[in-house]
């Protein structure tokens, strides 16, 4: 005991003055996967993108969009041609100009690399941009330089949500030709310089003092990699991280022992259970209602979830417009059984959920489970890591998938289109397979229409058509909560991952 | 002695080649599709399916194969499906850090892992071997994850003598070391007192005792000399596991090694990382192991290898 006491003092005293200095410190759960905006296919690439970079458009921690490069943009009136108003004067972290050349050259390249295996969609879009991707064309067809300060994009169809898909990570302006190496030592023109990157361990950025919006309040921010809540809500007790997202499990005693501390949001994102539509006896809206009647959601939110979150009745959160409040499917259990008995399984059914191996899907995933046992239908929970299981709902090899949805840009149409269109059916992000022709209709109109009066009443109407057809277990839209450290100030959690960029966070000592 | 460690290092070749093989073909039929992961969530069928061409994913597995057996002959263990670079590179960047972890443990085992063994082979049925029993039975029961955390709660958020986590200098590898350690300890300390006490007992100490040599010369080099050759056996063979990486330990401390590195590639179906990585951890494994046997003869007069 006594040589251990003095290997440990021995040790404590030769460490001294190593790690990592006061200052802005935040996290990641695990490794950007690179640093070039073209492989942004993760969010901890995406969050660090946001950063290092500039785009033409942004958004906000609200979740709006603001201005980027771009100071403005309108459409033609056919909704088919955006133009763009490009900033003067804003320079690369390197010193050359970002000027419209350098925008074009950049889009190029993000089509180019798609190749490598990138997350290219928010682009194509653009008239010409697949036959880039493909080799086919060498220019862009749908892209036109104005003049000095005007760009233009000519759409293969109308799309109202474009300027938002051009706030993504993919969209960001880089300097081309890159320099060598660029995944690992990018140059941008965003609010942060990249310093160095250790991987699975630090990523530290510097204040670039010549950013177009004014120079960041910190001089240095610094990025741990974090994989364990445990571990990241220790650093941020210890005083190391300057801000926590607080696991739901973890509430009570965070709003106990941090309550002044803590920050709640609303998020863009949705829990759910895609019911496979195509597959058997779920084809009948009567059994998929009768899913819905069977469990009890607020029981299940309550217990898993500490409350935190707004049940869902319908796809579109709360705070995006197409929202609309309405009554949900009530827990009952005699209507389910009614239903089931009307559409010919008096005797019961059996279905397969899957899902991933995430702690709280397990304990959603068994409370459902016991809420169907009761009205007949057996449900066997099939259990794999988070690619099979998606892969298996890709395919439409489950007849019930649970998982969740993140919005890439907070639009209505974001939790609609990709989610129920049939172009999407499988791959795309509908793993319900819907496939309804009326639904189709009202989803391509959304997406095309100028007139952003219609566009909110057709997303509400189809936000209402979704939850008539019940190709959800509708569950519900988390609440996050986050703590921030009394010696930060001016940080808030953002509603879209791309939506904080750390320009007016203050550390104090 | 050469001759051996040559032939020792000529059986390496098939050793690696039927893991390879083996990893090649378990990767090749486990279910999951790297693909997702390359291109994000919403790709369409077309992205899917150029992601597929691109990475040879659709040729026949003897094509595969002979293609990566290729490249490993050259040292080249291929790029990363997910971040684009050499294999070699990110495992050349994370070893260290596994490296050190592994020897920091290693060292805190084998001080106190010989040292109470062999004080409780000197003194047995005393209060403090009674203590030091029982504590190997826990070290060796207690799941590494929860030693963790307890570490972290107690010594970093608590008293405040250590970070919680994070890589950086001698005061970062404390609470990890101890934490992968442990079992270490334990499992020494029991093998040390068993080894220490027949020892003890034997012809040959008896004789240096009565020869009028003092206690502590009998026990460390009469005693000890002859109870080396298990007590090697157990360091080498926990050491190569610490150097193939420590997931649970490296995760928990935001340790930078190769063990999250596989755990990393493993969930994102990174299929040229994961299969570099088993052959490399492969390598240090049998390596390690190889100097084990060498330290025997070094331990032995006895022991010679011809």
């Amino acid at each position: 005991m006594a040589r251990m006491a003095g290997f440990l003092i021995a040790a404590a005293l030769l460490g001294c003055g190593s790690g990592i200095p006061p200052g802005l410190t935040y996290y990641f759960s695990a490794d950007p996967r690179s640093l070039d905006p073209a492989l942004s296919t993760d969010v901890p690439t995406g969050e660090s993108v946001t950063l290092i970079f500039d785009n033409l458009t942004q958004f906000d921690p609200e979740g709006r969009l603001v201005s980027g490069i771009a100071t403005s943009w309108v459409p033609s009136p056919d909704g088919r041609t955006w133009t763009f108003t490009i900033r003067r004067g804003v320079r690369f972290h390197d010193g050359r100009p970002v000027d419209v050349a350098a925008i074009r050259a950049s889009f190029m390249r993000a089509l180019e690399m798609a190749r490598e295996g990138g997350r290219v969609w928010p682009l194509l879009p653009i008239d010409g941009a697949s036959a880039v991707v493909d080799s086919a064309a060498t220019t862009l067809r749908g892209l036109t330089i104005v003049d000095d300060t005007t760009i233009s994009f000519t759409l293969v169809e109308p799309l109202n949500i474009f300027p938002k898909l051009l706030a993504m990570p993919v969209a960001a302006i880089v300097p081309t030709p890159t320099p060598e190496d660029f995944g690992e030592h990018p140059v941008g023109s965003g609010p942060w310089k990249f310093v160095s990157w250790s991987h699975d361990d630090l990523l530290v950025l510097a204040r670039n003092d010549d950013w177009y919006g004014g120079a960041p309040l910190a001089d240095t921010l610094r990025i741990r990699m974090i994989p364990e809540t445990f571990t990241q809500a220790a650093e941020y007790e210890s005083g190391r991280l300057s801000v926590v997202e607080i696991p739901a499990g973890e509430t009570q005693r965070w709003e106990r022992e941090h309550g002044a501390e803590l920050q709640r949001r609303a998020a863009f994102r949705a829990v759910y259970v895609a019911i496979n539509t195509t597959r058997g006896p779920l084809a009948d809206v009567r059994v998929r209602r009768a899913i819905n009647h069977a469990v009890n959601v607020p029981a299940i939110l309550d217990r898993v979830a500490q409350g935190r979150g707004v049940l869902a009745a319908g796809t579109i959160p709360p705070g995006l417009d197409g929202f609309a409040a309405r009554e949900r499917y009530a827990f009952d259990p005699e209507r389910a059984r009614a239903l089931l008995a009307e559409a010919g399984h008096k005797e019961g059914l059996k279905l397969q959920l899957w899902r991933s191996q995430r702690a709280e899907f397990a304990r959603i995933a068994q409370a459902i489970q016991a809420d169907l046992e009761r009205v007949g239908v057996a449900v066997e929970i099939v259990e794999r890591d988070a690619s099979t299981a998606r892969a298996a709902a890709r395919k439409g090899d489950a007849d019930l998938f649970l998982s969740d949805w993140w919005a890439d840009y907070p639009d209505g149409e974001n939790f609609t289109f990709p989610l129920f269109h049939s172009a999407n059916a499988g791959t795309g992000g509908n793993y319900a397979f819907v496939r309804d022709s009326t639904l189709d209709a009202m989803l391509e109109r959304a997406r095309s229409t100028p007139d952003s009066a219609d566009k909110v009443a057709l997303l509400r109407s189809i936000d209402a058509a979704v939850f008539e057809r019940a190709p959800w277990i509708f569950l519900w839209f988390p609440t996050d909560l986050w703590a921030m450290r009394p010696e930060v100030s001016g940080w808030e959690f953002p509603a879209v991952f791309t939506g904080q960029r750390w320009t007016g966070v203050r550390f104090t000592q | 002695m050469i001759r051996y460690i040559l032939l020792r290092l000529a059986l390496l070749i098939p050793t690696l080649l039927g893991v390879l093989a083996v990893t090649f073909a378990l990767l090749y039929l486990a279910p999951g599709d790297p693909v997702a992961a390359i291109v994000g969530e919403r790709a369409d069928a077309a992205t899917v399916e150029r992601a597929r061409r691109e990475l040879h994913l659709d040729d026949p597995m003897v094509v595969r194969f002979g293609r990566y057996v290729g490249g490993v002959v050259q040292g080249d263990l291929g790029r990363s499906y997910i971040t684009r670079r050499p294999i070699v590179d990110e495992l050349a960047q994370r070893f260290p850090a596994t490296l050190r972890l592994a020897a920091a443990a290693m060292a805190i085992a084998i001080v106190l892992g010989l040292a109470v063994g062999i004080r409780g082979a000197m003194r047995p049925g005393s209060l403090s071997d009674r203590i030091a029993t029982i504590g190997a039975y826990l070290g060796i029961s207690f799941p590494v994850y929860w030693v963790g955390l307890l570490m972290i709660l107690l010594f970093a958020v608590q008293l405040r003598w250590f970070p919680p986590s994070g890589y950086g200098g001698l005061l970062f590898l404390v609470l990890p070391a101890i934490t992968l350690g442990m079992r270490s300890v334990a499992f020494l300390a029991r093998m040390t007192r068993a080894a220490m006490q027949e020892a003890l007992q034997s012809d040959l100490v008896r004789t240096a005792r009565s020869k009028g040599l003092t206690g502590r010369v009998v026990v460390l080099r009469h005693a000890l000399g002859n109870a080396l050759i298990p007590i090697i056996t157990v360091i080498g063979l926990d050491f190569g596991s610490y150097l193939t990486g420590s997931i649970l330990t490296e995760t928990i401390f935001s340790w930078p090694g190769v063990g999250r590195y596989v755990l990393t590639a493993i969930d994102k179906r990174d299929l040229p990382a994961i299969q570099g990585s088993i052959l490399f951890l492969s390598l240090v494994f049998v390596v390690a192991n190889l100097v084990a046997d060498l330290c025997y003869a070094a331990a032995d007069p006895r022991v010679a290898y011809d």
